[in-house]
């Protein structure tokens, strides 16, 4: 059996206030294989952002375990995170969170300029070039995001999480910002990802794209509640 | 007035939630008013406000100018015969009154004060029309040569000497041996004409008769002194150069006529200047209250871009707020309505607090730079003061509204509800924060460089070799209280009981017969008994153990001898500076040199050159030029003595005073001070301008360094959630460090060419005070300046970011913790 890209095992985690503590989430055991697509959905304030920042490294749990691609990564310093962030996991972000200051293309290349072994510029501009290509934005490399439509800006997004060759990406509501057009769009743009062999995890509340996914996990008061996989009943 | 009470209720309500805002609104603005109230009421004094007396604009000084054979400026001070030709002739002035000052002692007092002395003929309080606060001013019965002992005290002598006896009229005191009536107390409001140097408050007021100029001097063209004053009230329709062009011819006839005798003065001549008087007493102080308004204007301009960085915070803070009041019908101007409010309450409190500050500076400056600004004394709050502050409040107010209205995009804020809180939805562009920080940096390199060039002449200055040793010394100066005046021989053994009597006192080491190196030099003309060439050294007479005492070194020839001064014989010491202006290679050794008697004086030996603080060479601007000092020994009659105390121990005025008069009761203390007090007081304008820039450049260099805090973080915040985005795709606390330096380095670098831009417009319009600075030994100044303000921006880049690049990314993402 292969190493799972990421394991997680009893974990937790807690936000505390003065005079409060808010379980956000608890003892979630999870696994994502090389290759699959998975969705998490729930109500709001579920605790699906925060797995996804957990499993993103972008967060630290409170307490439990955290794999990735076998190494324990529960307790990396912010140096390592950011390191193993830049080169083996892709964010897609609700608010889109590209660089307004920067054309498509130096977006998209950003996550090559931050790496730790630095690349020759022509590879960098294949490799942009390359992912401008699969997202269908060959002619907008020069373009800031502002002069873009939301679903232009989503799929820069999608260009610069995929550009670093990432084991795994991680989505977080792709459509929260976008009409239903451009979301069909995006989420379709997605599956073909999958379908190449891009390892998908995407959280969304919303329950047509949760069914797109090949296992669907569903998230109540933190923790998990039930999850399916394709073509499968429901697994408590 | 309801809904103007309301708005402010609100406005307050809103604001007491922010401690910590109003507490540095309010300290910032409060501290820079209060210092630009305190110099303009200065400025206005200074530059625009009339002198208290009537007439003003007629009154001026007449001054004798004296101009050697080369047409160079060997004087400017009367000869006393000169003065009182000139008083007598009433040529070109209605009114004219002449005065001699001094110092001396009231020894009929019990605590026998020094007290600053004014012997003047009586025009002089009716052309000033001196306020009393009792009795009467000098009239025709105390005019010239009336020979009546009267005196008029000054107010605070008359509170602080006799306790503001009410029956202080017709009571007497003795000054040198002579008893005067007091006939008159000047009131308080008094302001005198200060023509003696700035600070200097007469304390007993005499007639012109009693001046302490001797028979000889009166009747000599050649005694030039520096303390003889004219000042008249012009006549009608006669012009200051109207006024040139008649006395001169006038005062230069007599003049030559006195001088005709006499070969040193051969080829000179003399014209008058006749200067407004306002021009006289306020010197080159109007330069140095210019700057000092520029200064704190350039600390206004730094607090009111501190300031505006705090409301577009808490523009960006209450944007939310903003937002539901628009979405709820609120107008834009509405919304100015409502931070006007906020503005208004803070500059009202702000200036509250300026005028309480301003007040204290009034009085700090009284106390302090009295001896620095002519008419301090005069500093109070004016029309122009508190019309000034309601000014700044109002100009201040609208300003800091207007700015956080106008970083709000109105039409933008409905997106600001919508967005969850998520991004960022402010107005105030990258650009504007360039130029903020650019202006910041410009202002701030400007006033830190300025200060420090300031700063760096001052300490120069105090930390100066001077040559000699002060340690330990104090000066003792007799005063003979009596008109019955000793000859030599009678007064020797009087010196000598003292000196032996001074020598057994347990506290004392060693004493000297002589005056400090820090007073009793006057300057002498001299001729070299060879070539005929003339020199105007300063001269001092001094005991055999003088140089020994302030361990002053010979570097060639002998010491006096006790000989020397007991046969008077004529032989002199010249220092280095005189040696080498007599010989170019200094070997003077041998010379004769002409004082002015039927015998020539035979240079002995050459001392090292010594440097008194702000003592140039006569004629020369050049502070760094040698002064040229000649020594002769002292008669041992000598009434001044140097006190060396064993180390811990002093002597007590009291202690001497008792000494002397067992002594001789003739005698008491003129003066008795510490030659390190001297010292100090002479280095007062560059302690005080080094204190006083040292506390400016610090203040500028914090307020600069809370500007560039303030609008970097401000920019950090802005950037909030895309360190958040770039932290996500793996940027590492370095990549975002080095980032956010690299992306204010080119505004901070615009920041210093705008300086250079600021300089180079200060020195077209002030070139001829800047000139002197301009030379090789600035460069270090220009480097630690960009140094210092480099390291505050590299702190500034640094220190707001630490708080998320040393969390998860999630916390910059999410926007709260």
């Amino acid at each position: 059996m292969t190493v799972p890209i990421i394991k997680v095992q009893q974990l937790d985690k807690i936000f505390s206030t003065d005079d409060m503590l808010t379980h956000a989430l608890q003892g979630i055991e999870l696994e994502i294989q090389q290759g699959e697509y998975i969705s998490i959905s729930g109500p709001s304030g579920c605790g699906k952002s925060t797995l996804l920042s957990i499993m993103g490294l972008l967060d630290i749990p409170t307490s439990g375990k955290l794999y990735f691609e076998g190494q324990d990564v529960s307790q990396l310093s912010i140096e390592e995170a950011a390191e193993i962030r830049n080169q083996k996991i892709g964010f897609i972000f609700q608010q889109f969170n590209l660089i307004d200051e920067l054309s498509v293309f130096d977006n998209i290349a950003l996550p090559l300029r931050y790496a730790k072994r630095p690349l020759r510029l022509n590879i960098i501009n294949d490799k942009v070039d390359y992912c401008l290509n699969l997202v269908g934005m060959t002619s907008m490399g020069q373009r800031k995001p502002t002069q873009l439509s939301g679903g232009q800006q989503q799929r820069v997004a999608i260009a610069r999480a995929l550009v670093a060759e990432p084991s795994i990406l991680l989505v977080d509501e792709p459509t929260g910002n976008l009409d239903s057009r451009n979301s069909d769009q995006i989420m379709e743009t997605l599956e073909l990802l999958n379908m190449q062999g891009t390892t998908l995890c995407v959280v969304t509340h919303d329950i047509r794209y949760a069914e797109m996914a090949k296992r669907k996990i569903y998230l109540l008061d933190g923790q998990i509640l039930g999850q399916t996989s394709f073509n499968d009943e429901c697994i408590p | 007035m309801r809904k103007l009470i309301l708005r402010h209720n609100q406005a307050w309500a809103s604001l007491k939630k922010k401690p910590g805002f109003i507490l540095t609104v309010l300290l910032t603005m409060g501290i820079t008013l209060g210092a630009l109230l305190c110099v303009v009421t200065l400025n206005y004094l200074l530059l625009v406000e009339p002198l208290p007396y009537p007439e003003q604009d007629r009154l001026f000084v007449a001054e004798h100018k004296l101009i050697g054979p080369e047409k160079e400026t060997k004087a400017i001070a009367f000869t006393y015969p000169g003065l009182v030709h000139l008083y007598k002739s009433k040529e070109a002035f209605e009114k004219a009154s002449i005065m001699a000052y001094s110092q001396d002692v009231i020894v009929s007092h019990p605590s026998q004060p020094l007290v600053n002395t004014a012997y003047v003929t009586p025009e002089l309080h009716q052309i000033l029309a001196s306020p009393m606060a009792m009795g009467r001013m000098f009239e025709a019965s105390e005019a010239m040569d009336t020979n009546n002992p009267v005196a008029m005290l000054s107010y605070n002598t008359w509170k602080k000497e006799f306790s503001g006896s009410a029956d202080i009229l017709e009571q007497k005191i003795n000054l040198s041996g002579i008893s005067y009536r007091i006939i008159g107390v000047l009131a308080e409001n008094f302001v005198e004409a200060e023509l003696d140097g700035i600070g200097r408050e007469t304390q007993v007021w005499m007639p012109w008769d009693y001046n302490q100029t001797g028979e000889r001097g009166r009747q000599s063209f050649g005694n030039i002194s520096g303390t003889l004053n004219f000042l008249g009230q012009l006549k009608e329709g006669v012009s200051q150069s109207q006024a040139q062009q008649l006395l001169s011819p006038l005062v230069s006839d007599r003049w030559q006529e006195g001088v005709i005798e006499m070969d040193f003065f051969k080829g000179w001549s003399v014209v008058m200047l006749v200067t407004p008087v306002k021009e006289v007493m306020l010197g080159d102080s109007e330069s140095i209250a210019v700057m000092l308004l520029a200064g704190v204007m350039g600390l206004v301009l730094i607090a009111c871009a501190n300031i505006s960085n705090l409301f577009m915070a808490r523009t960006a803070e209450k944007q939310r707020q903003m937002a539901i009041q628009a979405a709820i019908g609120a107008t834009k101007k509405h919304l100015f309505q409502a931070m006007l409010a906020e503005t208004g309450l803070l500059m009202f409190m702000s200036i509250i607090l300026a005028l309480v500050l301003a007040q204290i500076g009034f009085f700090v400056m009284q106390e302090h730079f009295e001896q620095i600004l002519p008419r301090v004394n005069e500093l109070s709050f004016n029309p122009i003061t508190f019309g000034s502050a309601v000014l700044v409040t109002v100009v201040f107010a609208l300003f800091f509204a207007k700015l956080s209205t106008w970083m709000v995009d109105y039409r933008s804020l409905n997106t600001t509800l919508q967005s969850s809180g998520k991004g960022s939805g402010l107005q105030v562009s990258k650009k504007v924060r360039q130029v903020l920080i650019a202006s910041q940096v410009a202002l701030a390199t400007v006033l830190v460089f300025a200060n420090f060039s300031l700063l760096k002449d001052a300490v120069k200055t105090i930390n100066a070799p001077i040559g000699f040793t002060t340690t330990n010394i104090s000066t003792l100066v007799l005063n003979f209280a009596s008109t019955d005046f000793p000859t030599q021989e009678e007064r020797l053994p009087i010196m000598a009981e003292i000196k032996e009597k001074l020598e057994a006192l347990p506290q004392v080491e060693s004493i000297s017969q002589s005056p400090s190196p820090l007073d009793g030099w006057g300057v002498r003309a001299l001729t070299d008994v060879v070539s005929k060439e003339r020199y105007t050294p300063f001269l001092n007479g001094v005991s055999h153990t003088y140089f020994g005492m302030i361990k002053q070194p010979l570097v060639q020839g002998d010491n006096f001898t006790l000989v020397d001064r007991q046969d008077r014989n004529n032989v002199m010491i010249v220092n280095q500076s005189f040696a080498k202006q007599l010989k170019a290679d200094g070997d003077v050794i041998g010379m004769k040199i002409s004082v002015g008697g039927p015998d020539p004086f035979k240079i002995i030996g050459i001392v090292k050159d010594i440097a008194i603080p702000n003592a140039t060479p006569t004629g020369s601007d050049n502070a760094d030029a040698g002064v040229p000092r000649v020594y002769t020994p002292n008669g041992l009659g000598s009434q001044r003595f140097m006190v060396k105390v064993k180390p811990g121990m002093s002597v007590s005025r009291e202690q001497l005073g008792k000494l002397l008069s067992d002594v001789d009761s003739r005698y008491s203390v003129y003066s008795f001070d510490a030659a390190d007090d001297i010292l100090t007081k002479s280095l007062f304008v560059e302690i005080t301008t080094a204190v006083t820039t040292a506390v400016l450049a610090s203040l500028v260099f914090l307020l600069a360094g809370i500007g560039l805090y303030g609008i970097l973080s401000y920019g950090t915040q802005l950037r909030r959630f895309e360190l958040g985005a770039r932290m996500a795709i793996g940027a590492t606390r370095k990549h975002l460090v080095s980032m956010i330096i690299s992306d204010n380095t080119k505004a901070v670098l615009i920041g210093f060419v705008g300086s250079v831009v600021l300089f180079a417009l200060a020195y077209i319009g002030l070139s001829e005070y800047i000139q002197p600075f301009l030379n090789w030994q600035v460069l270090p100044m220009i480097v630690a300046t960009i140094v210092l303000i480099m390291l505050v921006t590299l702190f500034a880049c640094y220190w707001p970011l630490r708080q998320y690049i040393n969390k998860p990314a999630i916390f910059s993402l999410r926007g709260s913790d």
